[in-house]
């Protein structure tokens, strides 16, 4: 086993993966930026290190310097965590030549996994289901001609795309000369490459992943999904498993999937299996895999009972994944919200500030993986995420009862934050249903908060809390120094001043 | 007292152990059972309410029952015709209470914003700031001292000035 880790991150995940490493009795060398001097990861590990500046880009992506400083320190691994350099296979190659360990998949997986169009074929070869597609059109026929084979309606999509450049999606076979024209002109503009694939357009589409865990020695085993539909801007912010839309012989099916699709790539360690599933016929396709860690993995760890960063540290260390496919269950139901500085009533935007309050809810089954303290600040340079706050509760209507009311408990100030977002959305009917597609906050929310009114306070509540809550402002304004008050009450007879004895008591 | 917080003014009067807090023709009474750092534990028309409030310049931070609000304080329309004038520099007692403690001595540069005296009145804790870097030119009170309303506590001259 290891003695030494240092975890090429920070934040919430930094400290969940150093927890991992105390549990063990490893030693956990943290790095910072300039900007994360005084940051709560750095402080919480054994030995902390300092990187470079506060631009991510020298510093916690600068593989030079973090496998020096992995050497520096005696460090025998390295845990990339997410994000970051985790997913990069020149850095998992570059840890294996200075003989370190990477916690994590071989770089040729990483690297397999990488290429979206290259794993795609990888998958087909491999008889796991892709997105019905055509790739290397050139004429309209055809492109007509396959647009007609997969059915309306179908996504246009440049090849070297990203980011819903070049992408259309086009309901009718009349509207296609015109699109793939302007998704050509858009995707010669972004990337200087006017290639386009077609794929089929899944409209109500959910995302639904599947965890995947094996050891060095070729076991290799999936831990079940994560519904991971909630999402915004292409982000998700509401995680859970088990999915509400997954019966047992489709749960066994796509796992089995799954499993191929990571056995395709001689994978080890953690990674997931991202599925597009079709509720209207519950079929589902391979979108990508994501070969590290997951924001998200709490709620598998809750509900299988597994510390999946203890076994990726284990397995990294050589030692066998002891537990068979047929001995793995799933228990209960956790649910995870990401508590992001950032506001829902503007676009999303980042919040940036000091954190005046931080308060983290706490019961049974609540568990609160973050990064930050009170008095810390919440800079731009890094990942808005605040928190994790994920529950566990014997089945989905209970666990999103225990959500609304930590939710409840979770007191930010000095930021803007989605937790009143969380709550409209916990709160919503769609939700309740099970029926939250990845579009749909784009659809139903898109204001961020315009749909908090209806539905969550009665009206006469509302105007209550309005009044509580100005009454609290201006009470508390006392607290604020260097202003004349107009109160008079020195001729008050309950003054406490006049009260010799304690009157705190 | 009259405070207004973004187009509302609510007005709280001392009426013995607690107040009254008017708000257009709506008038309720508010308890103070207990405050802690930015915790505010009130009894509002019997209702018992938690409230966490922080303040950054003209912010209010305020949730209650898991709603978050960001309320903006006016700086009214009240001119100091009433009560004792001061330099601007001179800082007075806002309440009167007990000097808790005093963090700076005289001639100790200070900078805006820190905390120069806690002073403790009502259960909460005053924190009383420096308006603007400068100097402490004087003490006015000592640790433990108690003090009325507009008592004179300190008086911090500008950098500039010295």
């Amino acid at each position: 086993m290891f003695k030494k880790i240092l975890i090429a991150n920070r934040g919430e995940i930094a400290i969940r993966i150093m927890r991992a490493c105390r549990e063990l009795g490893i030693r956990a060398v943290a790095v910072y930026s300039d900007a994360d001097k005084h940051s709560a990861h750095a402080q919480f590990a054994d030995e902390a290190i300092h990187i470079g500046p506060a631009s991510p880009k020298e510093s916690y992506l600068n593989a030079d310097v973090l496998i020096r400083a992995a050497i520096t320190s005696q460090a025998d691994a390295i845990h990339p965590g997410y994000g970051f350099l985790s997913e990069n296979a020149s850095f998992a190659a570059a840890v294996d030549s200075a003989k370190l360990t990477f916690i994590g998949p071989s770089a040729d997986s990483i690297r397999a996994m990488g290429d979206k169009a290259e794993s795609k074929i990888a998958m087909k070869k491999a008889g796991v289901p892709t997105v019905p597609g055509k790739e290397g059109l050139e004429s309209f026929a055809e492109f007509e001609k396959a647009a007609n084979e997969i059915g309306y309606p179908i996504l246009v999509k440049a090849s070297a795309g990203g980011g819903g450049k070049g992408m259309r999606i086009v309901w009718d076979a009349n509207d296609l000369p015109e699109e793939i024209d302007s998704a050509r002109r858009e995707a010669l503009h972004a990337f200087g490459d006017e290639r386009l694939l077609i794929e089929k357009y899944i409209a109500d589409a959910h995302h639904i992943e599947f965890q995947v865990f094996g050891d060095k020695h070729g076991h290799l085993v999936h831990l079940f999904e994560r519904e991971c539909s909630v999402q915004r801007r292409h982000q998700k912010i509401i995680e859970e498993t088990p999915s509400p839309l997954l019966t047992p012989k489709l749960r066994k099916q796509m796992g089995e999937a799954a499993v191929k699709a990571a056995k395709a790539v001689n994978y080890y360690n953690a990674g997931t299996i991202e599925f597009i599933f079709n509720p209207s016929d519950s079929s589902f396709y391979f979108l990508e895999m994501n070969t590290r860690l997951q924001v998200e993995h709490p709620v598998t760890e809750l509900t299988t009972g597994l510390d999946l960063v203890q076994w990726q540290i284990r397995v990294a260390a050589g030692e066998h994944f002891p537990y068979q496919q047929g001995q793995l269950t799933q228990r209960g139901h956790a649910i995870e919200c990401r508590i992001y500085a950032e506001d829902p009533a503007n676009g999303f935007l980042p919040s940036t500030g000091v954190l005046l309050q931080y308060i983290e809810p706490r019961g049974p089954g609540i568990r609160v993986d973050s990064g930050f303290r009170a008095g810390d600040t919440v800079t731009h340079f890094y990942d808005p995420m605040l928190a994790k706050l994920i529950v566990y509760a014997e089945n989905r209507g209970t666990a999103i009862q225990k959500m609304q009311a930590a939710l409840r408990d979770f007191v930010v100030h000095g930021v803007v934050t989605n937790i009143d977002f969380l709550q409209d959305v916990l709160a919503h009917e769609n939700f309740k249903d099970g029926k939250v597609s990845t579009r749909w906050v784009e659809m139903n929310m898109e204001s961020g908060g315009s749909s908090r009114s209806q539905g969550v306070l009665p009206k006469e509540r509302q105007q209550a809390v309005g009044f509580h809550t100005l009454i609290a402002a201006a009470l508390a304004d006392f607290t604020i120094a260097n202003r004349k008050s107009e109160i008079i009450n020195e001729h008050d007879p309950y003054s406490p001043w006049k009260n010799p004895n304690g009157f705190r008591n | 007292m009259k405070i207004t917080l973004d187009n509302t003014a609510i007005d709280l009067t001392p009426t013995g152990k607690s107040y009254r807090a008017t708000m257009g023709d709506k008038t309720v009474d508010v308890e103070i059972l207990g405050t802690q750092d930015g915790k505010l534990d009130l009894l509002i028309d019997g209702e018992r309410i938690t409230a966490y409030v922080s303040s950054e310049n003209a912010k209010r931070w305020v949730t209650i029952h898991g709603r978050t609000v960001l309320l903006t304080k006016r700086s009214g329309s009240r001119k100091s015709g009433q009560g004792p004038h001061h330099a601007a520099g001179e800082l007075a007692a806002p309440m009167p209470g007990q000097v808790r403690a005093v963090n700076v001595s005289e001639g100790d540069t200070v900078t805006k914003g820190q905390t120069l005296m806690v002073l403790e009145a009502m259960k909460m804790e005053i924190r009383i700031q420096s308006p603007s870097d400068g100097t402490v030119n004087k003490l006015f009170v000592k640790q433990g001292q108690t003090v009325e309303r507009e008592q004179m506590l300190i008086e911090i001259v500008d950098r500039l000035e010295s």
